[in-house]
C-alpha cells in the first residue's frame, strides 16, 4: 500500500523524480491535448505553422543579408534558417511553458499531481514548429545544392542543450508568474530582444570580434547563443565555436538546476497564489 | 498509528498572509523588501490545530458552514495546499474530487476528455483504456462520445466527468459536494456508486451541505466550526448540531413601548414567526404550517390602515405580497396585531425573509418593517432517495397525477 507523508516541516529540495515518473501518462496527455487544441482552433490549422517561420526566415534574410549585407560562408537565408529553427523551438517552449501554471489554474486549484509536469509537457508540442523548420532547411540545402558537415553527428547534442534551456528558462518563468504576474509581461519582451541578442541571422563571431572581452563573455550567458552557434557549426562546419560555447553550457545547467529548486520551493503553494 | 488507521491527521494548522502582501506584483513585493520585517503581517487562521483519525472502512462527513475550514481541509488532505503547521499521514491510494470535468477541455471530443480527465485524476491510459466502456456506459453519452464536448449539455458533461471519476479505484476517495448536480437519475446512480465504494472496505471522505445525503452515507461525522473541530460522532447527533447553528434567525422579537422600534404612527411590540411543529429544535421545515405575528400600537385614532406582508427568498426576489382586506378599515388608537398564516407544502428550502408594509388610506406607506423576520426552511425527513435540492422558488403540492385510460 502507498503511503503518504505530508508534513508541513519537511520540505523537499529537489523535485521527486520517482513520483514525476510515475505521472508519465500525465505528461503524454497532456502533450498531446497541446498537439490537439492547437491546431483544432484554426481553420487553417497545420499551413498557419508554416506561413510563421517562412515569413520570420525571409524579414530576417532581407533585413540581414540584403539590406545589412552580412557575409556568411553558406548562403544567408540557409544560415539564417538553421538560427530560426531552434529559437523559434526555444520561444515557443518558453512562452507556453512559462505561461503554463498560469493557464492550467484550474487544475491546479483542484486536484494533485506534480507541478512540474505541466511545464515539462510543454517541450513536446514545440517539435511540430522545429520539424517544419527543418524540412524549409532542407529544402534550401537541395535548393542549393549544399550538404550537411561532417559534424551533423553532434547536432542532436545541441538540440538537446536547445531543449534543456528552453525548459529550465520555462520552468523558473512558470514558477516566478504564478507568485508575480508581471512576468506574463515580461516574457514577449524576452523573445523579441533574444531574436537580436541571439547569432540567429549573423554569425557569433560578430559579437566576439565588435564587443570587449567582457560584454562578449556576458553575450553568452544567453544560453541560445551557445545552442545556434554549435547547432550551426554542427550542421554545416565553418569557423568552430570558441570558448565562450561553455559560457552557454554553464549557464544552462545552472538555471536548469537552479529551477527545478525554485519550483520545488513554490510548488506547494502554488495553488494558494493562482 | 495503529494497524487500521489510513489517514491520521495530526494538529494541522493552515494560515493565508491577507492584506499587501498577498498583492501578487513585482513592484509590492520589492517594497515590502525595504520595510522592516517586523511589519504586521494579516494572517487568516484557516485551520487552527486540527487532529482526527479515520479508520479503514469509514465514510466521514465533514459539515460546517461556509467559510468554517471544510475545504481547506480538504485540499490539505488531498495534497493540493500544504498545512502551515502539522502532518498528515495516508495509507493508500489517494484520489481526491474536488470538482468534476477537472482539465476537461472544450474542443476536444468526449473520448479524447476520457483519457484526458481520467490521467490528470490519477490512472494510468492502460487503466483507461480498461475501464473505457464502462465508463461510456454509465454516463450514457455513448452517441456524443465522439463530439467535442463544448456542443455537450451542460448535464451530458457533468456526467460524463463524474463518470470517468466514479471508476477510479483508489484506496482513500476524498469528494467536495459533487452531488449537488446533474438530474434526480444521475445523481442516484451517483449514490449507489459511492456506496459500493465504501462497501468494498475503501475509505471516503464527504463534505456537503445536504444533511440527509451526510445521514444516509456516512458511518461518522465531523462539525467543523470556525477552523476547529466543534464535534465528531454519529452523523445523526452531528447534522443536527449543525442545523442547530443557523440559528442566528429571527424567529421571535419583543419590544418595550419605551425602546420600540417604528415612527410616530407605528411603534412595534412583537414578531414572530412560528412553525405549527413540536420540534425542539424549532426548525422549519417545508412540511410546517407558520404564522407569522406582528403586534404593533397605532398612535392616532381612525386612522385607515391595511398591511401589506412581502416574503423574499435569500437573494432578494420578492415571491409574494399578501394583504389585509381591502377596503381598508379605520382602527382606533392602540394595540393590534397582523397574523398572517403560510401553508404547509408552500415554501421551498432555503432562507426567506419577511417585511411588512403599513398603509395608510390604501395609497400612502407610512413604515416599512424590515429586517426582524428572517426563517430559513429545512428539508423534511423523508424524502425517498433524491438528495439534490428541489428546484423553484416555492413548492406547492398540487394535485399532479398519472392517468391511464
Amino acid at each position: 500500500m502507498s503511503k503518504t507523508v505530508i508534513d508541513a516541516n519537511k520540505k523537499r529540495i529537489f523535485p521527486d523524480f520517482k513520483e514525476l515518473f510515475r505521472y508519465k501518462d500525465l505528461f503524454y496527455t497532456l502533450a498531446w491535448r497541446d498537439f490537439k487544441v492547437r491546431y483544432a482552433q484554426t481553420t487553417i490549422g497545420l499551413l498557419w505553422a508554416i506561413i510563421q517561420p517562412v515569413v520570420t526566415l525571409l524579414i530576417l534574410s532581407l533585413v540581414f543579408g540584403r539590406f545589412v549585407g552580412v557575409e556568411t560562408e553558406i548562403p544567408h537565408i540557409l544560415f539564417t534558417v538553421v538560427g530560426t529553427s531552434i529559437w523559434g523551438y526555444f520561444a515557443y517552449v518558453m512562452t507556453n511553458s512559462g505561461n503554463s501554471i498560469i493557464s492550467n489554474q484550474g487544475m491546479v486549484k483542484k486536484i494533485y499531481f506534480p507541478r512540474l509536469i505541466i511545464p515539462l509537457s510543454k517541450a513536446v508540442v514545440g517539435f511540430i514548429d522545429f520539424a517544419i523548420s527543418l524540412l524549409i532547411m532542407i529544402a534550401l540545402m537541395i535548393y542549393f545544392g549544399i550538404g550537411p558537415s561532417s559534424n551533423v553527428i553532434l547536432a542532436p547534442v545541441f538540440i538537446l542543450m536547445g531543449i534543456i534551456a528552453a525548459l529550465s528558462v520555462g520552468i523558473w518563468l512558470s514558477a516566478l508568474s504564478v507568485r508575480y504576474r508581471d512576468f506574463q509581461h515580461i516574457v514577449p519582451f524576452l523573445v523579441q530582444i533574444g531574436l537580436y541578442l541571439t547569432p540567429i541571422a549573423y554569425p557569433a563571431e560578430f559579437a566576439t570580434q565588435h564587443l570587449p572581452k567582457w560584454a562578449a563573455t556576458v553575450y553568452f550567458l544567453n544560453p541560445m547563443a551557445g545552442v545556434v552557434q554549435g547547432f550551426r557549426w554542427s550542421l554545416f562546419g565553418g569557423t568552430a565555436p570558441g570558448n565562450l560555447i561553455w559560457v552557454s553550457a554553464i549557464m544552462i545547467l545552472v538555471l536548469f538546476i537552479s529551477g527545478l529548486m525554485y519550483f520545488t520551493k513554490v510548488e506547494d503553494k502554488m495553488a494558494d497564489f493562482v | 498509528m495503529s494497524g487500521n488507521t489510513v489517514i491520521s491527521v495530526k494538529n494541522i494548522s493552515k494560515h493565508y498572509v491577507i492584506g499587501a502582501k498577498k498583492d501578487g506584483s513585482l513592484a509590492g513585493t520589492l517594497t515590502n523588501l525595504f520595510k522592516s520585517s517586523s511589519s504586521k503581517k494579516d494572517k487568516f487562521h484557516a485551520l487552527k490545530d486540527v487532529s482526527f483519525d479515520i479508520s479503514k472502512g469509514e465514510v466521514l462527513g465533514i459539515v460546517g458552514k461556509n467559510g468554517a475550514g471544510k475545504s481547506t481541509l480538504l485540499k490539505i488532505l488531498s495534497q493540493i495546499t500544504r498545512p502551515s503547521k502539522g502532518s498528515v499521514e495516508l495509507n493508500g491510494r489517494i484520489a481526491s474530487l474536488l470538482e468534476v470535468g477537472t482539465g476537461f477541455h472544450p474542443e476536444l471530443t468526449g473520448r479524447e476528455n476520457i483519457f484526458l480527465n481520467g490521467t490528470i485524476l490519477g490512472m494510468t491510459r492502460k487503466e483507461v483504456k480498461n475501464k473505457f466502456d464502462e465508463i461510456v456506459e454509465f454516463s450514457g453519452v455513448q452517441k456524443f462520445i465522439d463530439t467535442p464536448v463544448k456542443h455537450y449539455s451542460s448535464g451530458m458533461y457533468v456526467r460524463l466527468a463524474f463518470s470517468v471519476a466514479a471508476h477510479l479505484e483508489p484506496e482513500i476517495l476524498i469528494i467536495d459536494e459533487v452531488l449537488a448536480v446533474g438530474d434526480a437519475e444521475f445523481q442516484r446512480k451517483c449514490l449507489g456508486k459511492m456506496k459500493d465504494v465504501s462497501q468494498k472496505g475503501r475509505t471516503v471522505i464527504f463534505v456537503s451541505h445536504n444533511m440527509e445525503a451526510i445521514k444516509s452515507l456516512c458511518t461518522r461525522a465531523i462539525l467543523i466550526t470556525e477552523g476547529q473541530i466543534a464535534d465528531d460522532g454519529d452523523p445523526e447527533i452531528i447534522t443536527k448540531k449543525y442545523l442547530s447553528l443557523n440559528n442566528t434567525l429571527k424567529l421571535s422579537t419583543d419590544w418595550t413601548y419605551e425602546n420600540s422600534i417604528g415612527n410616530e404612527l407605528i411603534k412595534i411590540k412583537h414578531a414572530s414567526i412560528l412553525p405549527d411543529n413540536e420540534n425542539e429544535d424549532s426548525l422549519i421545515t417545508v412540511r410546517d404550517e407558520l404564522t407569522i405575528r406582528i403586534d404593533f400600537w397605532l398612535e392616532e385614532d381612525d386612522l385607515a390602515l391595511n398591511l401589506s406582508l412581502h416574503l423574499f427568498a435569500g437573494a432578494g426576489e420578492c415571491i409574494f405580497a399578501a394583504l389585509t382586506g381591502l377596503p381598508a378599515k379605520k382602527l382606533k388608537k392602540g394595540l393590534h396585531s397582523g397574523v398572517c398564516i403560510i401553508p404547509r407544502d408552500f415554501l421551498n428550502t432555503g432562507p426567506y425573509s419577511i417585511s411588512c408594509l403599513f398603509v395608510q388610506d390604501e395609497t400612502k406607506a407610512i413604515y416599512t418593517f424590515v429586517d426582524h423576520l428572517n426563517f430559513e426552511v429545512v428539508e423534511n425527513r423523508d424524502r425517498g432517495m433524491w438528495h439534490g435540492n428541489f428546484p423553484g422558488f416555492i413548492r406547492p403540492k398540487l394535485d399532479f397525477k398519472i392517468k391511464t385510460e
